[in-house]
């Protein structure tokens, strides 16, 4: 008994595709893993050459900052965490969509995220790399932030486990490490095919080491996913405690304004805010410029904008309940803070977060919009700077009247913070530009998986 | 190895063995265990005697890398250190020697004792012999310890720019004066108030050999109408002693009285001002003025009068006591004229005729009790009105002491001072000294300093400042740490001032010296030095003949002491009729008035180049390092000014440039400029603010009516260490009104209760804290340069002071409440609160703060690695970061100045106060040797210390007994911000308001 064919279904309801026209399996490796070999074309070089001078910059100020002291910025007195902080919490945030989608979304089994795990797992890691810059320069005598770490020594001498800012320490090492490590654990099939396709004599050499001599036999594999599935639910964990522990920074102090129960979720919800709309941004970018169109769809960025959107639901939710329990608190210096959040001297600073992050993501609920690449670049950026404009809300608003109305001071910048904020951004993407060009930037192995046919499955369906 | 020195069993008792060769019993099996090597397995036994085994290589080898690492470890020592091979005389190292010495500035001199360590002074602080004020110095005498140590300081005597030895230079001083005295030129010393009787013995003994000697004694920072209402009241130069210990009803016209310059009159004033019990009557302070004093902001009710009608108000009162209180005018000033105005019209926003009515009534009840002053700064017809008030409610000779001007030279006026300067442009002069002050700025643009080295100008001075440039010849001169002297600072009291140490410069010599050097060139009898000098006066005309103790016991108890006691001669009684010139003198307002007054910081200018002078916040403004236009809030407005605004002042044809600050509770139509900035030399001083003396007329009046002020482009941001003024309506200064406290009202607020997730902190021993009383504090800020010369506390300039980086352990926050016309200020000092629950402590990831077994609040710089995450969590903001590295760049002298006890901080380090941690280990060091305990009393911080008002106290908490436990006690105590459960260490007391309605 032969089943009517379907009437074709309008566009909007017809099933996703992650995949476009026909992808083989060498066709895909043709593709991928040709970007090594070959030599990049003028733009990068344009690009590399503006990002590596940014992160030069960045880091010739770091060594002025150093060899000065941080007097050289615009921190003082209340306002002692500054840039720096802000700075450290935004690419923190920013590194965490990377695990996020390669974790989280590999252990509920979405498929549609093979095909950028890869990049937006790099990105994860060249964020906490620019995060973890920031902590390390801002402290008073950088040279000492070794103290920082339990170590055992001569003079009897240990850390303050009370501290949030030693669970930063471990939080971000560890997150760091095991994105690490799961990062480059699923590159290895990945680098053993380039190792396999590489002719060139220097590149072999160094993909065979970073190999780890893997011949994609079965047992290969058998370890391989065992140990993948592992780290994902490592990396699941800390991709939610990270920012929670980031946040204690500010919810275990007393500062009007950072003592909120809220901050743990609230962090975690923004800091994937961030890194989406950061994936986002970069994702449009690879996929013109590497001619990846049919391997990163316009349907990848469309469920990638509906997370945007939904998550900025959530970021509305988590204002307007940090909002309500200041007003319920009864409390004068909570209240007068969260007065100075959207009307004091840099009330337009909160006013703009909450354009960015509230109303900018709404355009989303249009599919139109969704699809359209000046919508959802102009978002993108829209929510990467509400988010780091959230981060200044949070430390510079509060602390710059605080308790004693005599102590209040106003906090401004100085060139030496731009250069290094603007640093940090070029070291990201001149980490991102040699990622693209070295390594592969969408994971083979696991597109492969997901090509057509790749997968047993019953005839006549039933369920994917 | 064979020889049996290894360890034997004991013969007897229990024993284990764990071998069989170990067991009892076979010599050469027991020797086996303990010889580990045996023969000729460790050294070859063919070795010779002189050779290197391979062992003892191998050791050599080690040690010696070893020593090499360790030697490369460690830096290179940048300084020898050198121990006295022979001790000085009660120096001994680590324990500090006291100095009696006695500071003078102005018309005022006060004794004080200096701190040295290892023969170099590192604090001053007050005479503890000294009944007015023990232990109390002037807030400035403390700073000036920064002047000794000044690098600007000058080194050499320097003839036309060019450095001459000593001799030389006595050589050529003299021979301009003979040569002066041989053209029968007059010849001119220019310097400041001569308060010393042995200055004025050797200037007089220097008139015998230089007949042509004129003397102008000038001090620029004080106004003379004072001077002349006393001088026609009494026929002579007297000084008047505010007694306001005496007082029930004082009335301050625009009056510094309460600035802690007189550290007497604060504490007086504050002695009153702290009821023990409900029902204590408290002393009543009253103020009119037009500027916004640090006296008025602590008056009880304060009258906005403008400054140039507060004669017609003290009239005005006057004529209300007399009509409707019936007091009496004092005899000779019943028919004297004088201008009426009725009080209602000079009354501003603030109080008004109601409080009048009460400032009468009280003056009236309270005849003898009473007490009016006014301020140095204001013409003769304040004055002439004031004292004919004093004369009338009685207030001479019970709350107004007068006694005669200490020495032979009177205080000459700016006048007399212009007229001889335009004399010396002339050329009339053979020889011109100037010694003391600093002529060339106090008098800018003055053509007797038109040119450069003009040959009979001859500077004695510490600095190679603007007058030094017009100088010829250029003497250095001693500090006042480094030199002799004598003064009366009381009615009667004589103070000695000996040297701390030798100068630091052996060319410098202080000014007695070079005239006496002078003296004895010129012919004259004089001694071989100053010190001699004085001793040979003392000799001959202080120590009383007939007294049964030697002389030479007589002056080194009086060098120990610093202080000998003794009657004044009596003053002539006042003839109140005389001042019926000054009266009619009063004129009204007209346009904007511009009070120019001495600046609380520099006073005429002479500590420009302190930088802790400098970067002081003025106690009212707040602002540092410069002295801002100060505008009433009505004026800013009209003339669309805001702070930071730069205006051009000019009155008469003379103008000066400056930045504006809004002052609330400034009269509408007054403007304040303090003088003393606007230096042209040194490199601390030079270019800070503006200077107001352009602005002083001939006859040195500094209120000045019709001033224009314009706006001119551009913004200088005036530096302030306290950017909001405001309370927010929370709890933090308490202020409440006498009739709540007598009801037993303003009673401790309990919150609720506040639980904690640790153990409470146990204090075995003693838990240190602290007690202000902010019912004494008067706000003057004496407390942070007492901290900052104790603790080493660095200035940081005005550019980081503008970015909230000044580094004071202790600030007086100033708080405005009410209308800005007429608000009400409070004063509250801030400091570390060493919380029991510190919330700068468990947020540090490294320990670097920690709190001690008896309760402090510590620091360990040297584990600090300055994530700032405390400073962060202090709720009171008293840490304090290193930004930048304020210290090491520091040299000699600059470094002598720091007290050894105490850790100069790198940059990259957060500071804040200890509890002054350096005096408590002393007093518990003395304790242990003594075998006792620390007595209750004997740690005072440094703050507490140098209080005038005496509001801070400092104990142990433990003791219930202890003066600070029983003061924390009392129902006016509070805490700072107890709501969050910090439980500080720090107790404040509620200040209690005494105005006419605030009482019963």
């Amino acid at each position: 008994m032969s089943v009517p064919a379907p009437a074709p279904l309008p566009e909007e309801l017809a099933p996703p595709r992650y995949l476009e026209g026909e992808v083989t399996p060498g066709a895909l490796d043709d593709q991928v893993l040709a970007f090594p070999e070959r030599k990049p074309p003028r733009k990068w070089f344009v690009a590399f050459a503006f990002t590596a001078a940014l992160a030069a910059a960045g880091f010739g100020f770091i060594g002025y900052t150093i060899a000065t002291g941080i007097g050289v910025w615009g921190n003082n007195r209340p306002v002692f965490w500054a840039f720096d902080i802000i700075n450290f919490v935004f690419w923190v945030g920013i590194g965490h969509a990377g695990t996020l989608i390669s974790a989280i979304l590999f252990l509920f089994r979405k498929t549609w995220r093979n095909a950028i795990a890869r990049f937006s797992e790099a990105m994860t890691l060249f964020a906490v790399m620019c995060a973890g810059l920031f902590p390390l320069i801002h402290v008073g005598r950088p040279w000492l932030a070794f103290w920082l770490f339990p170590y055992p020594n001569q003079r009897a001498l240990w850390t303050n486990f009370r501290s949030p800012l030693l669970w930063d320490v471990f939080a971000v090492s560890t997150y760091f490490s095991v994105s690490l490590m799961f990062w480059y654990l699923g590159l290895v099939p990945d680098l053993a095919s380039l190792r396999d396709r590489t002719t060139h004599p220097l590149r072999k050499k160094v993909y065979t080491v970073l190999s780890l001599g893997w011949r994609g036999a079965a047992s290969h594999w058998v370890h391989y996913e065992k140990a993948y599935l592992l780290l994902a639910g490592l990396a699941t964990g800390l991709v939610l405690s990270v920012h929670s522990v980031v946040s204690f920074d500010f919810a275990v102090s007393v500062v009007p304004g950072w003592h909120m129960t809220i901050f743990p979720p609230y962090f975690v919800a923004g800091a994937i805010f961030a890194g989406f709309a950061m994936v986002v941004l970069v994702l449009v970018v690879v996929r013109e410029s590497m001619d990846l169109r049919n391997l990163i769809t316009l349907d990848h960025l469309e469920v990638m904008n509906k997370v945007i959107l939904g998550v900025s639901c959530l970021m509305a939710y988590s204002y307007f309940m940090e909002v309500f329990t200041a007003w319920y608190s009864m409390n004068p210096y909570l209240h007068h803070i969260f007065r100075q959040y959207v009307s004091g001297t840099y009330g337009w600073a909160g006013i703009l977060t909450l354009c960015c992050n509230v109303l900018a993501p709404q355009v989303f609920w249009f599919r139109k919009a969704r699809r359209s690449y000046p919508v959802m670049i102009l978002v993108a950026l829209c929510v990467t700077v509400g988010m780091w404009f959230e981060r200044f809300v949070i430390i510079v608003i509060s602390l710059h009247q605080d308790f004693l109305p005599s102590a209040w001071h106003v906090y401004l910048p100085t060139k030496v913070d731009f250069a290094i904020l603007l640093g940090s951004f070029g070291l990201f993407f001149t980490l991102v530009l040699l990622f693209a060009r070295v390594l592969p930037v969408i994971a083979t192995t696991e597109v492969k998986a997901v090509l057509p046919g790749a997968q047993p499955r019953h005839a006549g369906g039933g369920h994917e | 190895m064979a020889d049996d020195t290894r360890p034997q069993p004991p013969v007897s008792g229990r024993r284990f063995w764990i071998s069989r060769e170990e067991g009892p019993g076979e010599p050469d099996a027991r020797s086996a265990v303990w010889n580990e090597f045996p023969e000729g397995a460790a050294d070859p036994p063919e070795l010779p005697a002189d050779a290197l085994s391979r062992r003892r290589f191998l050791a050599l080898l080690s040690a010696s890398a070893a020593l090499a690492a360790a030697s490369a470890c460690s830096a290179p020592d940048r300084g020898t250190i050198v121990p006295y091979t022979e001790r000085p005389d009660e120096v001994v190292p680590g324990v500090p020697n006291f100095y009696a010495s006695c500071f003078a500035e102005g018309r005022r001199a006060h004794p004080v004792l200096v701190r040295t360590r290892e023969g170099r002074p590192i604090h001053v602080e007050g005479n503890d012999r000294y009944a007015t004020a023990p232990g109390k110095a002037p807030y400035r005498a403390v700073a000036d310890l920064l002047g000794l140590y000044d690098p600007d300081r000058l080194r050499e005597p320097q003839n036309a720019g060019r450095a001459v030895s000593v001799p030389e230079a006595e050589r050529l001083l003299a021979e301009k004066a003979r040569k002066a005295r041989e053209q029968g030129l007059p010849v001119l010393l220019f310097t400041d108030a001569v308060l010393s009787p042995t200055r004025a013995r050797l200037l007089a003994e220097l008139r015998k050999v230089l007949p042509g000697l004129e003397v102008v004694s000038y001090e620029p920072a004080l106004g003379e109408g004072e001077e002349r209402v006393l001088r026609s009241l009494f026929g002579e130069a007297v000084n008047l002693e505010p007694r306001p210990e005496k007082a029930k009803v004082i009335l301050a016209l625009e009056s510094d009285l309460l600035s802690g310059e007189d550290p007497a009159l604060v504490r007086a004033f504050a002695a009153g001002r702290r009821p023990e019990g409900r029902r204590e009557p408290l002393a009543r302070l009253y103020a009119a003025e037009g500027r916004f004093t640090l006296t008025g902001s602590r008056a009880d009710a304060r009258f906005g009068v403008r400054t140039g009608d507060l004669g017609a108000f003290a009239l005005g009162l006057l004529r209300l006591l007399v009509g409707e209180h019936g007091v009496s005018l004092p005899p000779g000033a019943e028919n004297l004229p004088w201008p009426e105005r009725p009080l209602s019209s000079l009354l501003g926003a603030g109080a008004g005729e109601r409080e009048a009515e009460a400032l009468a009534r009280d003056l009236a009840e309270n005849r003898g009790a009473a007490l009016v002053v006014a301020g140095s700064h204001l013409p003769a017809p304040v004055h002439a009105a004031a004292a004919l008030l004093n004369l009338a409610l009685g207030s001479l000779g019970k709350t107004l002491g007068v006694w005669p001007w200490p020495t032979a030279v009177a205080p000459s006026g700016r006048g007399e001072a212009e007229a001889a300067l335009e004399r010396a442009a002339e050329g009339r002069y053979g020889l011109v000294l100037f010694w003391g002050g600093n002529p060339a700025h106090a008098f800018p643009g003055h053509p007797a300093f038109g040119e450069p080295r003009r040959e009979v100008f001859v500077r004695i001075g510490l600095h190679e400042d603007e007058t030094a440039k017009v100088a010829a010849l250029v003497l250095p001169e001693a500090h006042w740490l480094e030199s002799w002297g004598d003064f009366v600072p009381r009615p009667g009291l004589k103070a000695l001032r000996q040297p701390a140490l030798r100068p630091l410069y052996p060319a410098a010599r202080q000014g007695e010296d070079w005239l006496l050097g002078l003296l004895r060139a010129l012919g004259g009898q004089g001694a071989e030095d100053y010190a001699r000098f004085l001793k040979e006066r003392w000799r001959r005309e202080e120590w009383p003949p007939e007294s049964p103790v030697p002389f030479e016991r007589f002056w080194a108890a009086a060098l120990h002491e610093g202080l000998v006691p003794g009657t004044p001669p009596p003053v002539s009684a006042p003839s109140a009729g005389a001042l019926g010139p000054h009266l009619c003198g009063a004129s009204t307002p007209k346009g904007l008035e511009l009070v120019l007054h001495p600046s609380p910081a520099l006073y005429d200018g002479r500590y420009a180049n302190n930088g802790w002078l400098q970067e002081w916040p003025d106690p009212v403004t707040k602002a540092t390092w410069d002295n801002p236009l100060l505008l009433a809030p009505a004026d800013a407005r009209r003339l669309g000014l805001k702070d930071g605004d730069r205006v051009r002042v000019s009155e008469g044809g003379r103008s000066l440039e400056s930045a504006v600050l809004i002052q609330p509770g400034q009269r509408e139509g007054v403007a304040a400029l303090s003088l003393g900035y606007g230096r042209q030399a040194l490199s601390v001083a030079r270019g800070v603010g503006t200077n107001a003396f352009v602005l002083l007329g001939r006859e040195g009046e500094r209120v000045l009516r019709g001033v224009e002020v314009e706006k001119i482009p551009g913004r200088k941001p005036v530096p302030t260490t306290q950017t909001h003024h405001r309370m927010e309506g929370r709890d933090l200064v308490r202020s409440i009104p006498l009739k709540e406290w007598a009801r037993g009202e303003g009673e401790k607020r309990e919150g609720h209760p506040l639980v904690s997730l640790y153990p409470d902190q146990e204090f075995p021993e003693s838990k240190w804290g602290m007690v202000i009383d902010l019912s004494a504090c008067v706000g003057c800020s004496g407390c942070l340069l007492a901290c900052q010369s104790e603790n080493n506390v660095p200035v940081v300039g005005p550019e980081q002071v503008l970015k909230g980086r000044e580094m004071h352990w202790i600030r007086v926050d100033r708080y405005y409440e009410g209308p800005e016309e007429a608000p009400r200020a409070v004063h509250s000092p801030m400091l570390c609160q060493h919380c029991d629950n510190a919330p700068c402590e468990n947020v540090c990831p490294v320990n670097a703060t920690n709190h001690s077994p008896d309760g402090l609040n510590q620091m360990a710089y040297n584990r600090c690695v300055g994530t700032r995450y405390c400073a962060n969590n202090c709720p009171y903001k008293v840490r304090r970061f290193n930004f930048l590295e304020w210290t090491a760049h520091k040299r000699e002298p600059e470094t002598l100045a720091f007290n050894p006890e105490v850790t100069v901080r790198p940059r990259g380090v957060m500071e804040k106060c200890t509890f002054c941690v350096q005096r408590i280990e002393e007093a518990k060091v003395r304790a242990r040797v003594e075998g006792r305990k620390v007595a209750d009393g004997e740690v005072i911080p440094a703050c507490a210390a140098a209080c005038p008002a005496e509001a801070i106290v400092f104990g142990d908490l433990k003791d219930p007994e202890s003066r600070v436990s029983r003061l924390a006690r009392s129902g006016r105590a509070y805490k700072v911000l107890e709501e969050l459960g910090v439980r500080p260490s720090v107790t404040y007391l509620a200040h209690l308001r005494n105005g006419p309605e605030d009482s019963e």
